[in-house]
């Protein structure tokens, strides 16, 4: 059983990488500043390295929300072999529908599930769960959209260039936050690997601990450590195209220096909430600030019809999955046999999506249209018209 | 609740952002306008630019520095 739990962590953790590989490089993708397969292999490095960076958050990944410890419940390898299951199928179904939705609140809702089914309703710190889950839920899209328009604002005030005498518009020139995007899309990447990748080492811990071979109160061990940074950073490079579709141009239309912008918001909000130990989710931060550069952008339109299905999808992650963790928890409660059938049916069920994506193929090459081949002309164009404009005007001064 | 938190999240997110934010916009102007060829630009817009992206660097260095437990410890 810890064997099966521990496989199945691992899974969730690359269901989890490529899941998420949109939040860094969707907005690099769409802009051209990377092409698709650098920068899937890029975050995959910085995930792998931000996996080893820090275990903080490892220590306190179900963080209270099930009652746990001598005088409450023991979780047991069964409950969170259920949560796992939850948590995966839920992550895999939103990656068939391009929907980018929190890996962590699937997984803290399969939990849930599990524990309900598996333990009873008592088993549950409802004020913790509102804490540490629904109130970030709600303030992480808010915080960084607000922050990302303002950024956006800030980079496109400064970086407005107006002729002087005519106030007509000069070149603007804002290729260099092209470059700048490539380091602030790898922050975001490594911030999620210093933050992501240390849930399944918690999950990894705590069924070592309920199986007794790990001392009660202990860190991650050095394999667990490595076995889920190398996990998240497949399943990172695995990449998962459909939703940096979304992410990319689904949801507004990124220009490089509103990429730049919503990748610092990104970047800052992951990096501070974590360190300042008011946890947010990596993908609901990074969806709000590619909508608020969306909004601080002149002459942009946001999607709402995609940000309203994204919304959809978060609301539905707890349940969903709590769901399917409990059904799991029941199933594994009969016996080794239901534990058989709910391994069979999960396995089936991650084939039977996997079988279901192929039939529209979404992969680096066609994730998302770059503008790259028109924008150059574009600025060719420009380039061309100044230079004739400034032939002309040194013709006349002649 | 924690209030307190998550205003201090809010505060330092902005903070952060606006600070990467506000120089390399300022390190992108001083590049194009380093970068105009019609008039005689000052050699010193350059180096400029180049210490905009430079500070903004450091202050992402720094904003690790803070975070990574090896060093802070």
């Amino acid at each position: 059983m810890v064997a099966l739990v521990i496989a199945l962590a691992l899974f969730f953790d690359f269901t989890n990488g490529f899941h998420d590989t949109a939040n860094a490089m969707a907005t690099p993708i769409a802009t051209g500043a990377i092409k698709p397969k650098t920068a899937v292999a890029l975050a995959a490095v910085l995930n792998l390295v931000g996996a080893f960076l820090s275990t903080e958050v490892a220590k306190t990944v179900s963080g209270g929300i099930i009652k746990e410890g001598s005088d409450g419940i023991q979780i047991t390898p069964d409950i969170i072999f259920a949560g796992l299951m939850g948590a995966i199928l839920w992550n895999m179904i939103t990656w068939l529908k391009g929907l980018p939705s929190s890996s962590s609140h699937a997984l803290f809702g399969g939990l849930i599930g599990a524990a309900i089914a598996g333990i009873g309703i008592h088993s549950v710190n409802f004020e913790s769960l509102m804490q540490k889950v629904i109130l970030p839920a709600i303030f992480a899209p808010v915080i960084a959209g607000g922050v990302a328009y303002v950024c956006t604002r800030l980079a496109y005030a400064l970086t407005s260039r107006h002729d002087p005498e005519t106030g007509s518009k000069l070149t603007q020139k804002r290729g260099g936050f092209r470059t700048g995007q490539i380091f602030t899309s790898s922050l975001v990447a490594l911030a999620h690997g210093t933050n992501d990748a240390q849930k399944t080492m918690g999950i990894i811990t705590l069924v070592l601990i309920a199986a007794g071979t790990q001392q009660p109160g202990s860190g991650p061990q050095f394999w667990v450590i490595a076995a889920c940074a190398f996990a998240i950073a497949i399943g990172t490079y695995a990449g998962g195209w459909r939703i940096i579709r979304t992410m990319g141009s689904g949801l507004t239309d990124v220009k490089p220096a509103q990429g730049f912008a919503a990748e610092a918001s990104t970047a800052s909000a992951i990096l501070a909430s974590s360190h300042l130990g008011f946890a947010l989710s990596t993908t609901q931060v990074a969806s709000g600030s590619v909508i608020g550069s969306g909004l601080g952008r002149k002459g942009t339109s946001v999607r709402w019809g995609t940000a309203g299905r994204i919304a959809v999808g978060w609301l539905f992650t707890l349940p969903a999955a709590g769901i399917v963790g409990a059904l799991t928890a029941l199933l594994v409660k009969t016996g080794v046999v239901g534990v058989v059938i709910a391994a069979v049916a999960g396995t089936g069920a991650v084939l039977f999506m996997f079988v279901q994506s192929r039939k529209s193929h979404v992969g680096h090459h066609n994730a998302v249209e770059v503008e790259e081949a028109g924008q150059a002309v574009r600025f060719r164009k420009k380039k061309a018209l100044a230079a004739s404009r400034a032939h002309k005007l040194n013709g006349g001064n002649k | 609740m924690k209030w307190l938190e998550l205003v201090q999240v809010a505060g330092a997110t902005l903070l952060a952002a606006v600070t990467v934010v506000v120089l390399y916009s300022v390190g992108v102007r001083f590049t194009a306008i380093a970068g105009d060829s019609e008039q005689a630009t000052p050699r010193w817009m350059k180096s400029l630019a180049y210490a905009c992206f430079g500070l903004c660097g450091l202050a992402v260095l720094f904003g690790l520095y803070l975070i990574i437990p090896y060093f802070s410890k």
